[in-house]
C-alpha cells in the first residue's frame, strides 16, 4: 500500500463540517451509479433512490478532513498494494487479560511484536453479535463493549492499516432490524426474504439453490401476524437481507461509509456470493450481486478511493475470480480460496503437480487488483474452490487425512440428497504436521460449542501467550518467529511486489518453484519449497527454465550459489525453503 | 476394563471391543491398537461401541486416527452398536457422514463381505 507520511488517523472528523460546499459527484461516476440502480430497481427506482444515495455520500464527504482531501490528490491506485503488505487476521478477543479490554491488549501486543512485519490488521467482526463468533451482527455501527471502543480501533491506526468486515449478507435474528420485522413494523417488513408457506419455493426451485450448509434454507419465525418463513443461507440465527428492497442497499452503503469514517482501509465483503436471491436460479453469484459490489466500488472510488474491497466467496475458482470484474470495476482483492486446499494437497501427497499446474495459469487482469493469498482462516480450509482442479476422490482422501490429524469436516447439501465436504475444520499447524505431533486443535470446544469451526477459534490468556512467545521450544514461538522472519525478508524485496512478473516452474513433483521478476526487470527471486519429507537434490537447467542469472544468494541463509555448465545445483533438506535472489 | 482385539473366524475382520468410557486417559491405547493393525496389513476393522457409554473429543480423534490409511488400502474402520448419545456426538462432529455405522458387531463384520 502506498507509503505516506500523513497519518491516516487524521483522515476523518468526528462531526461533519456542513459549512463546506456540498460534495459534487463527478458526472462519469454518477452515470455509472445510476446505470447500476436501473439494473437493480428499474428506471423509476433509480430516479427515486439516487438522490438518497447521493445524500449519504455527501454526509460522508462532510466528515473528510482537509488532510485527507489533500492526500487523495497524490494517491495512485496502481500503488495501492506492494510487497510491504502483510495482513494479520485475528479475533478482537483473541487475547484475554485480567484488567485490560481485549482491544487494548491487541493494540499493545501488535505494536510490540508485529509493527515491522505486518502493516494491516484484520480484526474479525468486532461488533455486538449473537453467534458464529461475530458473523451474526446485532448492530453494525457499534463496537462490542466487551472488546473495547471505537477509540481502541482508531488507536491501531497509528501503526497499521485496518481491514473491517462488511457482514452485509445477513443480520442476527436478535438484531433490532429483525425484531422490528417480527413486530411487523412496516418499515422492516421488506428487509428480509419471506414466504408464508413452504410451497412458496417449488421443489424444482429448491433443488437449484446452491447451499453452503446442510440446514434448511427457510427458517420459521413467529411474527405478530402469524408464522413466517425467512431466508437463512447460513444458520437460523443469520437472516439474509433482502437487497431487492432499495432501502436495504442504502442502509448498507451508509454502513460501508461509516466503516471508512471509522478507519477501514480495506473492507471484507463477507459471503457476498449470496447477496441476491432469485427463485429459479442457484441464488449464488448472480449478476445482481456483482452489480451491488460494483456499486460499492463506484461509491468508494468517488469518495474514498484508497479503500479497497475484498470479496470472500468460497466458491469454485472460476466463479471466485469473477469478483475481480474487469480488473477496475469490482473487488481489488479476492480471497484465493483454491490456494489452501491445493497447498495442503501438495504437502499431504508430497506432490506439487496439481498446485504447479494451477498456479501456472493464475493471472491478474489489472495492475490495481491482487489475490488475497492465505493458507488458513478463522473458518478453516474451504475446499469448494479446489473442485474441478482436484478430482473428487482426492478431496475425499484429503478429508480422511484431516480427520487423522484431529480435524473435522463441514459438509454442504448438494441438493440431490447427497453431501460433500465444504470445509476442513482444523488448524493449519495440525493439518500439515505429522499426525503424532502435538495437536493445536481445540477439539473440546467443538463439542462444548456444538460447532466444528470452534476447533480453530481458541482464545489465549495474555500470560500464556507472552510466556509462549518467550519460550523457543513452544509451538507459538516457532510458528510466530518463523513466519515473522520470512515476512521481514519478503517485505524488502521488490520482486515480491504483486505486480512483479511471475512464472511457475515445473522442476520436480517434490518441489514448488516460482520465479518472480521485479517490475524494473533488474532483479529476480527463485523461490523453491520442498513439500516432501525427503532430501531433494536438484540440478536446475537455467536455459530451459529461462532464468537469467548465474550467481545468486539465498536471502534466507545468505548462502551463495553459482551455476556450472548452465545448471544450478541445490540440495534441499526435507520441507526446506530457499529464496534465491539474482540480478537480471 | 480396556480395549480387546478379536478376529472373526475367517481371520479377516478385526474387532476392537471398547470399554464403557473412551476418554483422554485411554484414547492413546486405541490409537496404538489401530496403528498396529494397519502396520500388520489388517485394514478391515470394526470398533465395537456396544458397551461404550461415553466418548470424549480425544476418543473421537482416536476412532478416526487411521481411517485414511485403512481406506487407502481398500479397508475401513466401521462402527458397531453405538448408543444414542454417542451417535449424537458423531452427528454433532459430522463424523456420521464418514463413518459407516451398524447396529451390532455381526452386521458390521458382515458388511465387509459385500
Amino acid at each position: 500500500m502506498t507509503k505516506n507520511k500523513i497519518s491516516r488517523k487524521q483522515f476523518h472528523r468526528l462531526d461533519p463540517d456542513y459549512e463546506r460546499p456540498l460534495y459534487q459527484l463527478p458526472n462519469k461516476i454518477k452515470a455509472r451509479i445510476i446505470k447500476k440502480l436501473r439494473f437493480l430497481y428499474g428506471e423509476q427506482g433509480a430516479e427515486i433512490w439516487f438522490p438518497e444515495l447521493e445524500r449519504i455520500m455527501s454526509v460522508y464527504y462532510a466528515h473528510k478532513t482537509e488532510h485527507m482531501i489533500a492526500w487523495e490528490k497524490t494517491y495512485k491506485a496502481a500503488e495501492r498494494f506492494s510487497e510491504k503488505d502483510a495482513i494479520l487476521i485475528t479475533y478482537g478477543d483473541l487475547i484475554r487479560g485480567k484488567r485490560e479490554k481485549p482491544l487494548e491488549l491487541m493494540v499493545d501486543l501488535c505494536k510490540t511484536y508485529l509493527k515491522d512485519a505486518f502493516n494491516v490488521l484484520h480484526i474479525l467482526p468486532f461488533f455486538p453479535y449473537s453467534s458464529d463468533r461475530g458473523f451474526a451482527v446485532l448492530d453494525f455501527k457499534e463496537v462490542d463493549p466487551q472488546l473495547g471502543t471505537w477509540e481502541d480501533i482508531l488507536n491501531l491506526k497509528d501503526d497499521f492499516q485496518l481491514m473491517f468486515d462488511g457482514v452485509f449478507n445477513h443480520v442476527s435474528s436478535k438484531s433490532r432490524w429483525f425484531q422490528e420485522f417480527l413486530n411487523q413494523n412496516p418499515d422492516y417488513i421488506d428487509f428480509f426474504t419471506v414466504f408464508s408457506t413452504k410451497e412458496g419455493i417449488s421443489p424444482d426451485h429448491l433443488k437449484l439453490i446452491t447451499r453452503p450448509r446442510t440446514s434448511e434454507v427457510l427458517t420459521q419465525f413467529k411474527t405478530l401476524y402469524g408464522p413466517r418463513l425467512v431466508w437463512t443461507t447460513f444458520s437460523q440465527d443469520q437472516i439474509d437481507l433482502n437487497y431487492k428492497n432499495p432501502r436495504v442497499l442504502l442502509k448498507m452503503v451508509e454502513i460501508l461509509l461509516t466503516y471508512v469514517r471509522r478507519g477501514a482501509d480495506i473492507i471484507r465483503l463477507d459471503a457476498v456470493t449470496y447477496l441476491w436471491e432469485e427463485l429459479g436460479t442457484s441464488c449464488a453469484h448472480l449478476d445482481q450481486s456483482h452489480v451491488i459490489i460494483k456499486l460499492f466500488r463506484d461509491i468508494l472510488d468517488a469518495v474514498a478511493p484508497h479503500v479497497a474491497l475484498i470479496t470472500e466467496t468460497n466458491v469454485m475458482h472460476k466463479d471466485n475470480i469473477r469478483y475481480f470484474g474487469n480488473g477496475r470495476d469490482e473487488a481489488q482483492m479476492v480471497y484465493n480460496f483454491a490456494l489452501p486446499p491445493l497447498v495442503l494437497h501438495a504437502f499431504q501427497t508430497a506432490n506439487t503437480t496439481t498446485l504447479t499446474q494451477w498456479a501456472k495459469n493464475l493471472g491478474i487482469n489489472s495492475d490495481t487488483t491482487t489475490y488475497f493469498n492465505f493458507l488458513d482462516s478463522h473458518d478453516g480450509i474451504g475446499v469448494t474452490a479446489a473442485r474441478g482442479i482436484l478430482p473428487d476422490e482426492e478431496i475425499e482422501m484429503m478429508a480422511l487425512r484431516v480427520l487423522e490429524h484431529g480435524g473435522y469436516i463441514s459438509y454442504k447439501d448438494n441438493g440431490d440428497g447427497t453431501m460433500s465436504p465444504y470445509e476442513f475444520n482444523i488448524t493449519w499447524y495440525s493439518a500439515i504436521n505429522r499426525e503424532d505431533a502435538k495437536e493445536e486443535n481445540d477439539a473440546e470446544a467443538v463439542i462444548e460449542q456444538k460447532h466444528t469451526r470452534s476447533i480453530n477459534r481458541t482464545t489465549l490468556s495474555k500470560k500464556y501467550l507472552l510466556s509462549a512467545l518467550d519460550d523457543p521450544d513452544s509451538n507459538i514461538y516457532q510458528v510466530a518467529s518463523g513466519l515473522i522472519r520470512l515476512i521481514r525478508k519478503r517485505i524488502k524485496e521488490k520482486s515480491f511486489h504483486p505486480n512483479a512478473a511471475q512464472r511457475v516452474l515445473s522442476i520436480t513433483e517434490k518441489v514448488f518453484a516460482v520465479l518472480r521478476t521485479s517490475r524494473d526487470n533488474s532483479e529476480c527471486i527463485l523461490a523453491v519449497t520442498n513439500v516432501s519429507n525427503a532430501r531433494q537434490e536438484l540440478a536446475i537447467d537455467l536455459k530451459q527454465c529461462e532464468i537469467e542469472f548465474d550467481n545468486c544468494i539465498d536471502i534466507l541463509t545468505n548462502k551463495t550459489f553459482t551455476a556450472k555448465e548452465g545448471k544450478l545445483r541445490l540440495i534441499l533438506a526435507p520441507y526446506d525453503i530457499v529464496w534465491l535472489k539474482g540480478n537480471v | 476394563m480396556s480395549f480387546l482385539v478379536e478376529e472373526t473366524r475367517d481371520n479377516r475382520v478385526q474387532i476392537i471391543r471398547c470399554p464403557k468410557r473412551i476418554d483422554i486417559t485411554i484414547s492413546s491405547d486405541l490409537r496404538d491398537i489401530l496403528s498396529n493393525l494397519i502396520e500388520q496389513g489388517k485394514y478391515e476393522i470394526v470398533i465395537d461401541l456396544t458397551q461404550t457409554q461415553y466418548v470424549d473429543s480425544s476418543g473421537l480423534g482416536a476412532i478416526v486416527s487411521r481411517i485414511a490409511a485403512a481406506r487407502s488400502n481398500k479397508g475401513d474402520v466401521r462402527i458397531a452398536g453405538p448408543r444414542k448419545n454417542v451417535k449424537e456426538l458423531f452427528q454433532l462432529t459430522h463424523l456420521n457422514q464418514i463413518l459407516k455405522m451398524y447396529d451390532n458387531v455381526e452386521a458390521a463384520s458382515l458388511s465387509y463381505e459385500r
